[in-house]
């Protein structure tokens, strides 16, 4: 058996290798730098996400993938270098301007997050009470749409602890969909579901998305949900783009690290430490 | 090798300064947020008084009750009936109930009871990721969620002094009608040594106390990290620090409160 034990060999791969999307950035990182007591998460990140397309961050558990989504909505700040939303500066945004560059986007947090006192309808309606001044008909309208796209037209009148993992996530995405956000991000929205939940899910973001545009950003360490989602994938690991890129080229690369974990093979430079 | 080790020594240190530092952060932030407008917290805020009512008044009146009956009530009543002076009690019972025994059982139940309960409440919210959730959607949790437990927990705990006060008293009245004594005596020295200074200082210490209690419970809520062990550890934790804040504020607040009223010194 072939498998590697020893350190980790980062020699025998390049990195940083960033190909041309096509398409401008709708988030970029700039040499972002993010520590957590002596565990330094980001290594100097530069990665830019395009507009318009469902891009995927990719990468081994540990490696700062869903710190990265936190660094996009301003619910972390990085150390050094800067993180760039549609042009703006998030870490240079006032409390003010960051609630409002927030309605930008949509987030399905790995749970869900839906708000355990409010039952399924009041948690999908909740942004627009928050930010809209719709009538309660025309709430009614948009809440019971989205629910209906996500499958749970008949779930509206259900708490989140009566609900299965797959639901709980499907009513999370109906929350994150409903102020047409520009941007939507996926915290692992596989994990914790069945595969064929999973595809599911994979073909709901799919459809979603054609429906709506916009930039999709999904954080996975699943190659199946990549192979069937993506139209851009970036690979981290240690804080730190090993390649990024249209998807096609990806799945073609000749990089080690990145041949290695597309295919899920147990030979090559990323090892069990 | 020195530097790590002395890294490991100041490592507790630096993390018990930064935490303190957090929670002085957070209390400007809170203070800002409840003055500046809008003011979504209307709700929550009646909510949290009602909530902190319900589960504290009872714990209150037989911790109070008890204690003032037990500790000044029946040991002091001892030590002065040796000198035939036990209508001196009514007057050790504003030394001790009013200015003391009554804000600390007070600050102690708030504490234990609806601090402990605040700070699972948002510590569960933080590990469903509830928290984040809410501040992506554009809801400051600092003025939805702290301001109205810190308002509501500063407004329930300078109320429930009075009531502390009041059934502390009627554990010195039974402490004094169970040493067969007459209560007039007993009415006559404490009405000879109180003061407004006495009940006002109480109440305000006593507000100031819910003010530290709901910053710490709410912070240790809000940074809970590591599932349910972490909120548990978070409950521990800050049971712990609300405690030793009261502690050390009770210390400071009475120095300051004797030196600039020395006529309370004095005793009647």
């Amino acid at each position: 058996m072939a498998v590697h034990q020893g350190i980790a060999h980062e020699e025998e791969f390049e990195w940083g290798v960033n190909r041309p999307s096509g398409a401008p950035d709708a988030v970029e990182f700039v040499d972002v730098h993010k520590t957590f007591g002596k565990n330094h998460v980001l290594r100097g990140l530069n990665m830019g996400l395009p507009e318009g397309q469902v891009s995927m961050i990719i990468g081994p558990s540990g490696t700062g993938k869903s710190v990265c989504i936190k660094h996009m909505v301003g619910l972390l700040y990085p150390d050094e270098g800067d993180v760039i939303v549609q042009g703006q500066s998030v870490p240079a945004l006032s409390d003010d301007d960051l609630f409002d560059m927030r309605k930008k986007f949509g987030v399905l947090f790995q749970d869900g997050a839906l708000f355990g006192s409010l039952n399924l309808y009041d948690n999908v309606a909740f942004p627009l009470r928050q930010h809209t001044e719709k009538g309660d008909e025309e709430i009614a309208e948009i809440v019971n749409r989205r629910l209906g796209e996500v499958g749970l037209s008949n779930a509206g009148g259900k708490m989140p602890n009566e609900l299965s993992g797959g639901m709980r996530k499907r009513a999370g995405f109906a929350r994150a969909l409903v102020l047409d956000p520009a941007i939507v991000l996926f915290d692992e929205p596989d994990s914790g579901l069945d595969p064929v939940r999973t595809a599911l899910l994979c073909e709901l973001i799919k459809e979603v998305h054609a429906e709506n545009g916009g930039a999709y950003v999904v954080i996975t360490h699943d190659i199946m949900s990549a192979r069937r989602v993506a139209e851009y994938i970036a690979v981290l690991w240690r804080g730190r783009i090993v390649e990024a890129g249209p998807s096609q080229e990806l799945f073609d690369s000749d990089n080690a690290f990145v041949r290695q974990f597309l295919s899920g093979d147990s030979v090559g430079p990323l090892t069990m430490e | 090798m020195v530097r790590s080790v002395a890294e490991r020594a100041f490592l507790p240190t630096r993390n018990l300064l930064e935490e303190i530092g957090d929670m002085m952060i957070l209390t400007g932030r809170t203070v800002v947020s409840a003055l500046r407008p809008p003011y979504p917290y209307g709700g929550e805020f009646v909510s949290q008084f009602l909530f902190a009512l319900r589960l504290c008044w009872f714990p209150l009146l037989i911790s109070t009750v008890c204690f003032c009956y037990a500790a000044p009530g029946l040991q002091a009543a001892n030590f002065l009936q040796i000198f035939g002076a036990l209508d001196r009690l009514g007057g050790f019972f504003v030394l001790a109930a009013v200015r003391e025994i009554a804000p600390i059982v007070d600050a102690i139940v708030l504490a234990g009871v609806a601090g402990t309960a605040i700070t699972a409440d948002l510590g569960a919210r933080k590990i469903r990721e509830e928290l984040d959730a809410l501040q992506v959607l554009g809801v400051d949790p600092v003025k939805n969620l702290v301001v109205p437990r810190f308002l509501a927990l500063m407004l329930v705990t300078g109320l429930f002094d009075i009531y502390a006060i009041l059934f502390g008293m009627f554990g010195g009245i039974l402490a004094e009608l169970v040493k067969g004594a007459p209560l007039g005596p007993f009415w006559a020295t404490f009405f000879a040594n109180a003061s407004t200074v006495d009940l006002w200082g109480s109440v305000l210490k006593t507000t100031l106390y819910g003010a530290i209690i709901a910053i710490v419970c709410c912070y240790k809520g809000m940074t809970a990290s590591g599932g349910a062990e972490g909120v548990g550890r978070a409950v521990n934790q800050a049971v712990v620090i609300a405690f030793i804040g009261v502690f050390s504020f009770d210390y400071v607040f009475t120095q300051t409160l004797l030196a600039t009223h020395p006529n309370i010194l004095v005793i009647k």
